[in-house]
């Protein structure tokens, strides 16, 4: 089942069209990855799934209806560009902010007390936000984030301004969100976090879905007919013999045991039987892997066709404001 | 919805009334103004002047026995003596050498004195010759009885004035009305020029720190920018009610005690003190100025909100918020033209436009001006911020989410058209 449906969405600022007819599904209980170069649109969807901006047509569907205000108490967001009052004290604020999710005030208080004492941070509760440390302050602003238990929580890039402790600190409260039900919607440009926590991701080029899908069917789909050869021998010798049945051969250093590796796309499927016949004859074969595609590359492969394909019309135009 | 706007109104207005700041200037501000208007009056009354003696050398021989002294001021004859060495004798403190023609010559007369004397003392002297020249000149005439004719001549006019247009038959005094006209117009001009750009600052500084990009994700833009403008007109009133205590508090407890000591001849600051000593007067003026202050600023500040969101720091807005301040200044302006002539057109007109007519009202309203005017301007004044503020949120909604680039008046009116 899916809890967002965003269908068929259009939004246009004065000369520039920021989504054009962009639909996603984003399943419950998974974490769903909205990844795209900068000024795609993203920030756009995330603004209209939120409520914050209202589609100039199209609709998204929340929870099996139509997405009205009340919804945005089921929803937990973290902007990238996200701040906090500075002259505040961090307890006032985040019971303000739990407040404006719904929650009265000792339900809040409560919770948020939870929250410090897990994150180990409740000696701050008293302190201006003026004298927090920006880390700090994320941290402050995640718990904010997802304290009203909302079934859907959108992170835009959230592990900026952590360090790799506290990065994965958060990682794991996010899976553990999840594994409690809750859907993430996960907007970042760091593609090893993707590979990481994604399940599914959309692709957002030039305001249009570019690529849509379950990661691991993604990564192998765009590795089809990859593969990985690593061995101990000639590899001249190798690469005469299997140039008949490959595209493209392409040598890699050695691997972390001290083999040669090499690495081939297949002319099609069927030629990967007698590849791995003429490998056998040439060198001595350890292993022949179908290669898993880093969603890095699958980003800059997906962007750079889209980018061929669109026309003219559609190249990317640079506006003044954030991602508009 | 409704909730989530009271949470915002709360938080704008207990962030700010709790800061030491606003605490020191809702009670500092008014002791200080009651310190302006007395501590002279008290340095005048404490302050001992010196005593001065005054070389007298009388040429015309009318003059010396009808010189009076005072308790600080004593004239000594000195006949027949050198006025050179008069001038260089350092034991007076001045010498008045009056010419023998000044029967005929008046201005025949020179006071020189070591320091620079005060406008008192050359007052005192000039009256008193005066006097003695006249009495010389009458004597010429040869009239019986002509101390008694003069004493019974003397007369000193004072006049009381009422008004006939409102309810009661009403002393009024026009200075004190139109002293109380401008310290109000004053007053309503200083809060809407603070809070109003408090509403703006506080506007960028939200949207510099991103805290908006967060706040909106659990509010509505509208909702967030008329929470800001009820918080700090929440806090505006607190103050002026404060301070409407404290002065009603005077009014009720300090004004008897000053028209005790008043002297009885002072008809006009004897109206004046007692207007300011009538409770239900003071009262009145209050309600009139909270009203007026609420709509006033409700229709600035909102136009304030919708500059501080299109602007990235206060150095951009400078341009935009002339379009604030010509208005405001204006208004003040034309407020103390008004205070000299309360009911004409002008006068009128400009209290029912809504951009005056808060400041204006406050400068009429003290000469007391027929109720339905005040209503008319009130309704205007308050159907004219519904518009300014629902257009200011069309501006808002969009400005909040443009960085980098400086905006226009072009830009802040397509803004307000998109859908």
């Amino acid at each position: 089942m899916n809890i967002l449906q965003a269908n068929n969405i259009v939004k246009d600022y004065t000369g520039h069209r920021a989504l054009d007819n962009v639909s996603i599904a984003v399943p419950q209980g998974k974490v769903y990855g909205l990844l795209g170069p900068n000024g795609a649109g993203k920030t756009t969807l995330i603004r209209i799934i939120n409520h914050i901006t209202a589609p100039d047509s199209g609709e998204v569907i929340f929870d099996g209806h139509r997405l009205t205000q009340n919804d945005v108490r089921q929803i937990g967001y973290l902007p990238e560009e996200r701040g906090l009052y500075k002259k505040m004290r961090v307890g006032d604020q985040a019971l303000f902010f739990a407040q404006l999710k719904g929650l009265n005030r000792s339900q809040a208080e409560q919770e948020l007390r939870k929250w410090f004492d897990r994150f180990d941070i409740s000696s701050w509760w008293g302190k201006k936000v003026e004298e927090l440390s920006k880390g700090m302050a994320q941290k402050v602003q995640f718990i904010v984030t997802v304290l009203h238990r909302p079934k859907l929580l959108i992170f835009d890039e959230p592990f900026s301004g952590f360090d790799p402790i506290n990065a994965q600190l958060l990682k794991n409260e996010i899976l553990r969100l999840r594994d409690e039900g809750a859907t993430v919607i996960f907007s970042t440009h760091n593609m090893p976090s993707v590979e990481e926590l994604c399940d599914h991701i959309t692709l957002i080029n030039n305001s249009h879905n570019i690529l849509t899908g379950d990661v691991e069917e993604l990564r192998s789909r765009y590795g089809k007919d990859k593969y990985v050869l690593s061995y101990q021998g000639d590899s001249h010798a190798l690469a005469q013999a299997l140039a008949s049945c490959c595209r493209e051969i392409q040598m890699l250093d050695q691997d972390k045991n001290q083999r040669q590796t090499m690495e081939i796309s297949l002319i099609d499927s069927d030629a990967r039987r007698n590849a791995i016949a003429e490998a056998n004859k040439a060198v001595e074969l350890y292993s022949f892997q179908p290669k898993l595609m880093s969603m890095s590359d699958i980003f800059i492969k997906a962007v750079a066709e889209s980018n061929e394909t669109l026309p003219p019309e559609f190249n990317p135009q640079m506006i003044t404001s954030n991602e508009f | 919805m409704n909730s989530n706007l009271y949470i915002i109104v709360r938080r704008e207005y207990l962030e700010r009334v709790k800061t030491k700041s606003f605490i020191i200037t809702t009670i500092l501000m008014p002791l200080l103004m009651l310190a302006l208007m007395f501590v002279p009056a008290l340095v005048m009354i404490m302050a001992e002047p010196e005593s001065k003696t005054i070389a007298v050398v009388d040429n015309s021989g009318i003059i010396s026995n009808s010189l009076d002294g005072t308790k600080d001021l004593t004239f000594v004859l000195v006949n027949n003596a050198d006025t050179e060495s008069l001038k260089k004798n350092s034991d007076y403190d001045g010498i008045l050498i009056i010419g023998s023609d000044l029967v005929d010559n008046p201005s025949n007369v020179q006071l020189y004195t070591h320091s620079a004397s005060s406008m008192e003392t050359e007052g005192f002297i000039t009256n008193q010759l005066s006097q003695a020249v006249r009495n010389v000149r009458l004597q010429k005439y040869d009239i019986d009885n002509l101390s008694q004719i003069l004493a019974d001549a003397k007369v000193n006019v004072k006049m009381s004035t009422y008004r006939l247009d409102s309810e009661e038959e009403k002393e009024t005094s026009s200075t004190a009305s139109y002293l109380i006209g401008l310290v109000m117009s004053m007053m309503l001009y200083m809060f809407l020029l603070i809070y109003g750009q408090m509403v703006m600052t506080s506007i960028i500084e939200e949207k510099n720190n991103r805290v908006l990009e967060v706040v909106v994700s659990s509010v509505k833009p509208k909702a967030l920018m008329l929470g800001k403008i009820l918080g700090i007109c929440a806090v505006a009133i607190t103050q002026i009610l404060i301070w409407g205590v404290i002065i009603s508090a005077c009014s009720v407890w300090l004004m008897p005690l000053l028209t005790k000591s008043v002297p009885s001849d002072e008809m006009d600051l004897m109206v004046a003190v007692g207007q300011l000593g009538d409770l239900g007067y003071v009262l009145g003026m209050f309600g009139c100025l909270t009203l007026f202050l609420i709509g006033g600023f409700m229709l600035y500040s909102s136009m304030y909100a919708a500059i501080g969101s299109a602007v990235d720091n206060i150095q951009d807005a400078s341009q935009l918020t002339s379009i604030v301040m010509v208005p405001i200044i204006l208004a003040i302006i034309f407020s103390m033209a008004v205070a000299q002539d309360p009911n004409s057109s002008m006068a009128v007109w400009l209290s029912i436009i809504p951009f005056t007519s808060p400041m204006v009202m406050m400068a009429r309203l003290p000469f007391g001006i027929p109720a339905w005017e005040i209503w008319v301007s009130l309704a205007v004044l308050y159907a004219s911020f519904f518009v300014m503020v629902w257009l200011a949120a069309k501006i808002y909604r969009v400005g909040i989410f443009m960085y980098g680039k400086k905006p226009s008046v072009k830009d802040l009116v397509r803004w307000a058209q998109y859908k």
